[in-house]
């Protein structure tokens, strides 16, 4: 059996300040097999968006934090790599897209330029023409009607929807083995995400990308994801198939995450309790689920 | 470029801020063909002319040694001129790197980086100008150093609060996860977003710059006479008010012209480039 493309196990993470360490991440594990779509779920401030900064080694160059236990990157201990390996890995093994597009394009470069930025990371003297061949490429892949303009565009000419089209090519341009996305298109409007989720969908499909993909969404995550991670509090609480976990929620903190949903029948949102004890139960792990080397 | 352009010329105010900019930039580029006398830019004594009023051929009158005031100012706004755009070019790229460096990279190197520059922000600009001479021999290109040394920190300060709310930009974290080096998100991600509002600011700062310059002239700390210089002219003639009121009122006038001018642009640029601050 292969290493799975991303194996996090018992890491912590805590940030050090004036008034003593305060911990974020209490020992979660989890693990990503090659072109596996992974969501990992929970409330703001659960622990989603710094374990994806972990993985890319950006928290690691933070002198107040503390980082314990392993990540492993396709079979490589990312604490024994250097701060250069951990760079060169960057945009060219694992990549990432964010929930603003918009913002994440520098409003005073074209579309092409800032292409071009992105693949000269895979292959330093790619020259201008060549780069400019494979972002049209790239764009007429994720439905951009027009790729010669757009590239000849600045974001703020774009549509909210054409970016995180755009973002999406970019991420996927040097065909990293892992992509992460932290709450992608969750400042774009309902339709538009769903169309540009299916299209990265198809994509990571195409290109046997594996994902991360970290959202508080229960209904998109249960549209894109294979396995599904439920993050509370810096502790993973439950861990199973989509189809599993949304049909079977067994851990007390998914049920009420899961009924905290808006249902469009009405009703209104339910009284569910902020912090709750149960909140606090032992991980739930669904069948043929564990994490390689403890269930198999 | 040309959309600039368009707007400045639209609004009257910044339209004879352009003109005023013009007016200054061309008479100190041509002076040598506008000038009536451009040997009186130099040490040239002309007893049989000195001290007259305002008449033909000497449109703003003579000086004190009978040299045409109007020739002196046009060699004047060349001096003053040099001095701004060569201070602006040497402490608009340090106090702009500073600023961007500190911005981004915080910690320490922001703390020890600021703290320097809050130390120079802490004398009065005049004052650490004036020191800089005395210690120094007034000449054109100390005084070029001392108005450099007051100068700089206003821009890091400008530069490093623009870089601390650029670096939590979207774009400068999509930057790093693609594996771009600091130096790259300094300078080809954060600058670029800094530059209307540095450009607003050298705009604005060519005629305070302008007016400092005068001001250590005016004090006999700036360039040296037989050199025209619009501060030691108006210093020159200040002795002789009311009389000779030409000696102080056309030199004054100018930097007036100068500096008005600069500031209109400035203005109309903040709007243009929507830098307000």
């Amino acid at each position: 059996m292969t290493a799975p493309t991303l194996a996090i196990r018992d890491l912590t993470l805590g940030f050090r300040g004036w008034a003593g360490q305060v911990d974020v991440l209490h020992g979660i594990s989890l693990h990503i097999m090659k072109g596996e779509r992974v969501a990992l779920v929970g409330e703001s401030g659960s622990g989603k968006s710094v374990t994806a900064r972990i993985v890319l080694g950006l928290l690691q160059q933070l002198k107040t934090a503390r980082i314990g236990g392993l990540v492993a990157f396709e079979g490589q201990d990312l604490s024994t790599l250097s701060a250069r390996q951990r760079h060169a890995l960057r945009g060219t093994r694992m990549s990432m897209i964010f929930q603003d597009p918009t913002s994440s394009l520098n409003p005073v470069y074209r579309i092409g330029s800032q292409f071009h930025e992105v693949l000269k990371r895979a292959e330093p003297g790619i020259s201008a023409a060549d780069a400019r061949r494979k972002a049209q490429a790239a764009l007429a892949d994720v439905a951009i009607p027009d790729p010669a303009r757009a590239l000849d565009s600045y974001s703020f000419q774009l549509s909210g929807g054409m970016n995180q089209r755009v973002m999406i090519a970019m991420a996927l341009a040097n065909e990293p083995s892992l992509l992460i996305a932290d709450e992608p298109g969750t400042a774009l409007d309902v339709t538009v995400q769903a169309q540009t989720l299916s299209l990265m969908r198809a994509l990571v499909e195409k290109h046997h990308t594996s994902v991360l993909f970290i959202s508080h969404n229960l209904g998109v995550v249960r549209e894109f994801a294979d396995r599904v991670y439920v993050i509370y509090k810096g502790r993973i609480v439950e861990h199973g198939r989509s189809a599993d976990l949304f049909a079977d929620p067994r851990h007390p903190y998914t049920r009420a995450l899961l009924s905290a949903v808006p249902r469009i029948t009405g009703g209104g949102i339910p009284e569910i309790d902020d912090v709750s004890e149960s909140y606090f139960a032992p991980m739930v792990v669904h069948e043929g689920c564990g994490e390689p080397g403890e269930v198999g | 470029m040309k959309r600039t352009l368009f707007i400045l010329l639209r609004n009257p105010l910044s339209a004879l801020g352009l003109f005023l900019v013009a007016l200054v930039v061309l008479s100190a580029v041509f002076a040598d063909f506008i000038a009536p006398f451009p040997t009186h830019a130099g040490a040239v004594v002309d007893f049989a002319n000195f001290n007259k009023p305002p008449e033909w051929p000497y449109v703003f009158g003579t000086d004190l040694v009978g040299r045409d005031l109007f020739s002196r100012i046009l060699y004047a706004y060349r001096i003053s001129l040099l001095l701004g755009v060569v201070v602006l070019v040497v402490a608009v790229p340090i106090g702009v790197t500073i600023g961007l460096v500190a911005g981004y990279l915080g910690g320490w190197t922001e703390y020890v980086l600021m703290r320097i520059t809050d130390v120079f922000l802490s004398i009065p600009p005049l004052v650490l100008a004036m020191s800089m001479m005395g210690l120094l021999q007034p000449t054109l290109t100390n005084g070029m150093l001392a108005v450099t040394a007051m100068w700089w920190p206003w821009y890091t300060r400008l530069v490093y609060n623009l870089a601390r709310s650029e670096k939590e930009e979207g774009y400068v974290l999509a930057a790093e996860v693609i594996g771009a080096s600091k130096a790259h998100v300094i300078f080809r991600e954060i600058l670029p977003n800094c530059v209307p509002s540095i450009v607003t600011k050298m705009t604005l700062d060519l005629g305070f710059v302008i007016l400092i310059a005068s001001s250590l002239s005016f004090l006999g700390l700036g360039v040296q006479p037989p050199t025209p210089d619009l501060g030691s002219m108006v210093a020159d003639g200040a002795k002789y008010l009311p009389d000779s009121w030409w000696l102080t009122v056309f030199p004054g006038l100018a930097i007036l012209v100068a500096v008005f001018g600069f500031n209109l642009v400035g203005d109309a640029l903040r709007d243009v480039l929507g830098t307000g601050q």
